[in-house]
């Protein structure tokens, strides 16, 4: 990692976030939609929690660290948006024959894009505590559910750039997004413990990054932490996220050869 | 680095698959081109005649699928990087990001280019007050004007003080007035030390005014290269031109083959209406031949005219059809 990366990735990162401040909209929405999601599963769902079964007395605790990791898939499945404006106005060909590194253009996204997908998280952790969650695990475990969830983002953000730069087409990577975003919320145990769950969702949750995310983030906010599972699922994670991320780069490198 | 040759293009092929079976789309069939440093350079042709696509192989954007080329004294493909840092490049879209101003496209281009902050902040000034843009400067680009902004792409091609620059149809969808201020950019950046200016052009007037050497693109290859002026001087005697209603091809053309004082005939058909156009070196004396011949043989035609060679001539000469038939929309233009 020269300087030279170093720089030109701050500078994107910059840039990237410049234009985020820039459309406060969207910025808006990202902040809104998981308070809403929040305070509408919290309430509709409140009544899961007396299941015999459930295994948790207080359906709030629950949820938090499952909506946390919902926004952040959410949030990062709209990531590659900004690199089909980029190549429709002709930004992305100007970066690509300027010295620029195609990592630093790739990494300096995702920066902002998790720089985003933290403040979405507070800004959920915050509302639950406001609506009554308890984190038993403190601050600390806190800080684990975060960069939980920070991970998965990474997955998810190269992800859908990786299919931007591949599909260089919104309509596409809207329709990809929502066949994968979905059903992967459904098949995790983000709003259900597995033990509620058909044998078939169970077995299909275990290999879901969306699972080992909330598991790490609710064992983590949960009196008693298992760090074995912490351990595990972050390295799953991280590894997944690096697999992507990976992916994101060879697919910069593939869309130029389109050209 | 300074060389005498800015581009050195060998025999570039670039296809695209066709896909769902159709054939690959051969988009350069072996072109090669040669751009003396220093020079202001035309690659004119209609659309989809491979200008945007040699432009992109020769910027290290696109990669050709056989052949070579040097930039700047460097190989597109194996000194990219070295390549990358000698040119500018200005796409046929925009090259600014629209929620940002444009010095803050131009600082962050510079600082993509290595130069530290108070360095970019000074380039980016120097390049605002060269394009005339102070008064825009720290408006968000996307209200800039087609023309304003097309200065903002131009001076984000210079960020980084290059020895080649490209164009691409750098003034497509501007109005005359954004248009003739284009040129005189164009011109004045000529005239700098060093620099080579590669543009990109579908207008036969854009290519004649400004470019110090042309060359002819048609069909991914080259029809013909040379200066505006000896491209036109190949070309002996006058161009007589007829418009024709309705007519039968084969039937003209037979017709004014005849005619002793014309020579390269060709009858070009669009519709319902069509052009016989014909190569004289006594003008006066042929359109009243011509006349008289399409008359007995009961031909309608409309105006007939005679003018010297113009680089719609030369083209129609090289690439075998005329220009305003390959391309419509220059038609305006190019008188």
């Amino acid at each position: 990692m020269s300087t030279t990366w170093i720089t030109e990735t701050s500078q994107v990162t910059r840039r990237w976030t410049i234009d985020g401040i820039r459309q406060p909209w969207g910025l808006g929405v990202a902040i809104i939609q998981p308070v809403i999601w929040l305070l509408l599963f919290g309430n509709v769902f409140s009544s899961v929690a007396t299941v015999p079964g459930f295994g948790a007395d207080d359906y709030m605790t629950f949820l938090v660290p499952g909506i946390l990791m919902m926004t952040v898939l959410y949030s990062g499945a709209w990531a590659g948006t900004g690199f089909i404006d980029d190549i429709n106005s002709g930004v992305m060909d100007r970066m690509l024959t300027s010295p620029v590194h195609r990592s630093s253009l790739v990494a300096g996204q995702l920066v902002q894009q998790l720089a985003i997908c933290f403040v979405q998280g507070l800004c959920v952790l915050g509302i639950g505590w406001l609506a009554g969650a308890s984190y038993e695990g403190g601050p600390l475990g806190l800080l684990v559910a975060l960069a939980a969830s920070l991970l998965l983002a990474a997955a998810f953000c190269s992800l859908s750039a990786a299919v931007a730069l591949l599909a260089r087409d919104q309509t596409a990577l809207i329709g990809i997004s929502t066949i994968i975003v979905l059903p992967a919320t459904f098949l995790s145990t983000a709003l259900m413990p597995a033990s509620l769950l058909p044998a078939w969702v169970q077995t299909v949750a275990q290999y879901n990054p969306l699972t080992w995310a909330v598991e790490i983030a609710r064992t983590a906010m949960s009196p008693s932490v298992d760090w074995s599972l912490v351990a595990t699922r972050s390295l799953w994670l991280a590894a997944l996220a690096a697999v992507v991320a990976w992916w994101s780069v060879r697919a910069m490198r593939t869309y130029q050869r389109s050209l | 680095m300074p060389c005498d040759t800015a581009v050195d293009a060998l025999d570039l092929v670039k296809t695209y698959p066709g896909g769902r079976g159709r054939p690959d789309v051969r988009a350069l069939d072996g072109l090669t081109l040669t751009i003396p440093a220093g020079t202001v350079h035309g690659l004119l042709g209609p659309n989809g005649a491979g200008k945007s696509t040699t432009t992109k192989v020769l910027t290290t954007l696109s990669r050709a699928t056989s052949g070579s080329a040097r930039v700047a004294g460097h190989d597109v493909v194996d000194e990219a990087a070295a390549v990358r840092r000698a040119i500018g490049y200005v796409s046929q879209g925009t090259g600014a990001d629209p929620l940002l101003t444009p010095r803050e496209n131009l600082v962050m281009a510079a600082r993509l280019r290595g130069l530290s902050r108070s360095a970019s902040a000074d380039r980016a000034s120097t390049l605002v007050d060269r394009f005339g843009l102070t008064e825009f400067a720290d408006r968000g680009a996307a209200k800039l004007s087609g023309g304003t902004r097309r200065k903002l792409d131009v001076a984000l091609g210079l960020v980084g003080t290059p020895s080649v620059l490209f164009l691409d149809e750098p003034t497509t969808g501007l109005d005359p007035e954004a248009r003739s201020a284009m040129w005189a950019e164009i011109r004045r950046l000529a005239g700098e030390d060093e620099l080579t200016v590669v543009l990109t052009t579908h207008y036969l007037e854009e290519a004649d005014r400004l470019a110090d050497g042309l060359t002819i693109v048609d069909r991914g290859r080259v029809v013909a290269a040379g200066s505006p002026e000896s491209l036109k001087a190949t070309l002996s005697g006058d161009t007589l031109s007829v418009e024709l209603v309705e007519p039968d091809a084969d039937l003209v053309r037979s017709i004014a083959s005849d005619v002793a004082l014309l020579r390269d005939v060709s009858v070009h058909v669009e519709g319902p209406t069509g052009r016989l156009v014909a190569r004289t070196s006594d003008g006066p004396a042929a359109v009243g031949a011509v006349i008289a011949a399409l008359q007995a043989a009961g031909i309608r035609h409309g105006a007939v005219g005679v003018s010297r060679p113009t680089l719609d001539d030369v083209y129609l000469a090289h690439a075998g059809r005329s220009w305003t038939s390959s391309d419509a929309a220059a038609k305006e233009l190019a008188r």
